[in-house]
């Protein structure tokens, strides 16, 4: 679900990473604020396209990344299908997967130490707050490296159940995935300490 | 072999949730190679843990090349580069290059010193090729070469390896027994089940239900440890 780093040399990956996180900022709350105006799907659509073709991603990437968040796309979809005008969904989800598409095409082009140092130092003024910028950079770069983990346990235990013929059932399914991902937590942390990062 | 710095455990007990993990332990070490082995539950990977702060003592005292292990353990993590069983759980970053990096943060080093460092300490170990790939797709042997680059990459004076070929295929337990003995310059604690690794150790040490039981030159204790599990 989030794009992990491709070498290049283009523009955008040139780019200082904290520029390229204002710029996604700025971009997300634009789309969110102007939702009432036709214009700013389609422009943010052509923006995004010139994004990962500047990029030298092709926008073949837009449909592999689209295709990755298909089950958060067909979760919001019918959740807000419920509520909302079909016309109403469908524009809601499309900004959100155009944010989501836009934040790929981020850590596309950008390596993560990069990014944590920019998260570090936009974060630095809220120290006397008692924010730990370190903390939340890190916290950030475990959490794209997790979620492949994650998503292996979860394979694992479809395929477990699989083989023994077990109905997947929520409570059979979550159960071990839990376990699982807190076992994988204690490593993780007793490898942080031993790193000097606890 | 005396000038080393020494590894000294006076009188070291470890109590976890009512059971006894390690009882009075003492040692001073200063060999190279120091192989630990035992039976599964035997204090061996307590007994790693405590050299760099991960578990500390109940009572007694861990020294670590001069220093404190309860109180310093923070310098200690530096000093000390700790491999796991266990490759995926040491992998913080996404891609290889980028969790060998992370090593370095706070060590107040220049990007372009932190890349030089990572393409170098990469290519030493055949990994350069790998440097951009996503960290979890390497197989389990190129992931215990990543975790190895991840501490090495520190200038650990001492390198602690619990069980670091257990997950493993037997070339690729190979490849990094080779790697952790013949290839480190640093001091080594390398605990196994695999006792030709363990052979290959300047000193084994042998543990049994908490107790150091044994210590000294690697084929005895081998072939006694052998002996009694026949």
């Amino acid at each position: 679900m989030i794009a992990v780093y491709r070498p290049g040399s283009s523009l955008l990956h040139r780019m200082p990473a904290g520029l390229k996180v204002l710029g996604f900022m700025a971009s997300a709350l634009a789309i969110t604020f102007t939702a009432g105006s036709v214009w700013t799907q389609p422009v943010a659509a052509v923006l995004v396209c010139a994004g990962y073709l500047v990029a030298g991603l092709g926008l073949r990437e837009i449909l592999r990344q689209v295709w990755a968040v298909r089950w958060v796309i067909l979760i919001m979809l019918v959740t807000q299908f419920v509520f909302l005008p079909p016309v109403v969904a469908s524009a809601n989800t499309g900004r959100v997967v155009t944010i989501m598409v836009l934040a790929a095409l981020i850590t596309l082009t950008t390596r993560i130490p990069a990014l944590l140092d920019a998260t570090e130092s936009s974060l630095a003024p809220l120290r006397r707050f008692g924010v730990n910028p370190a903390g939340v950079g890190l916290v950030l770069g475990m959490t794209i490296t997790t979620i492949p983990v994650i998503a292996g346990f979860a394979a694992t235990i479809r395929e477990a159940q699989r083989a023994r013929g077990v109905p997947v059932r929520i409570t059979t399914f979550a159960v071990p995935l839990l376990v699982m991902s807190l076992k994988h937590s204690d490593d993780l942390a007793d490898a942080l300490t031993a790193r000097g990062a606890g | 072999m005396t000038s080393l710095p020494l590894i000294s455990f006076d009188a070291v007990s470890v109590d976890f949730a009512g059971r006894t993990a390690l009882r009075d332990v003492s040692i001073v070490l200063h060999q190279r190679r120091i192989g630990v082995i035992g039976s599964n539950g035997s204090g061996k990977s307590t007994f790693a843990r405590m050299l760099n702060g991960l578990v500390s003592a109940t009572s007694g005292t861990v020294r670590v090349h001069d220093l404190d292990a309860a109180r310093q353990a923070k310098q200690l993590s530096r000093k000390v580069g700790f491999v796991f069983s266990n490759p995926d759980a040491q992998i913080v970053m996404p891609t290889v290059a980028e969790d060998v990096a992370f090593s370095l943060r706070g060590r107040g080093l220049s990007r372009t010193e932190v890349d030089d460092r990572v393409a170098s300490t990469l290519q030493t170990y055949g990994m350069s090729d790998h440097a951009d790939a996503p960290a979890h797709s390497l197989s389990g042997g190129q992931k215990q070469l990543l975790a190895l680059c991840a501490i090495l990459i520190g200038r650990p004076d001492l390198v602690v390896a619990d069980e670091p070929t257990a997950l493993l295929d037997a070339a690729n337990t190979r490849r990094i027994g080779n790697h952790l003995l013949d290839d480190l310059e640093q001091q080594l604690v390398l605990v196994t089940h695999d006792l030709r690794l363990a052979a290959r150790c300047d000193v084994v040490l042998r543990f049994d239900e908490g107790r150091l039981v044994e210590s000294g030159d690697p084929t005895s204790v081998i072939e006694r440890y052998e002996r009694e599990h026949a």
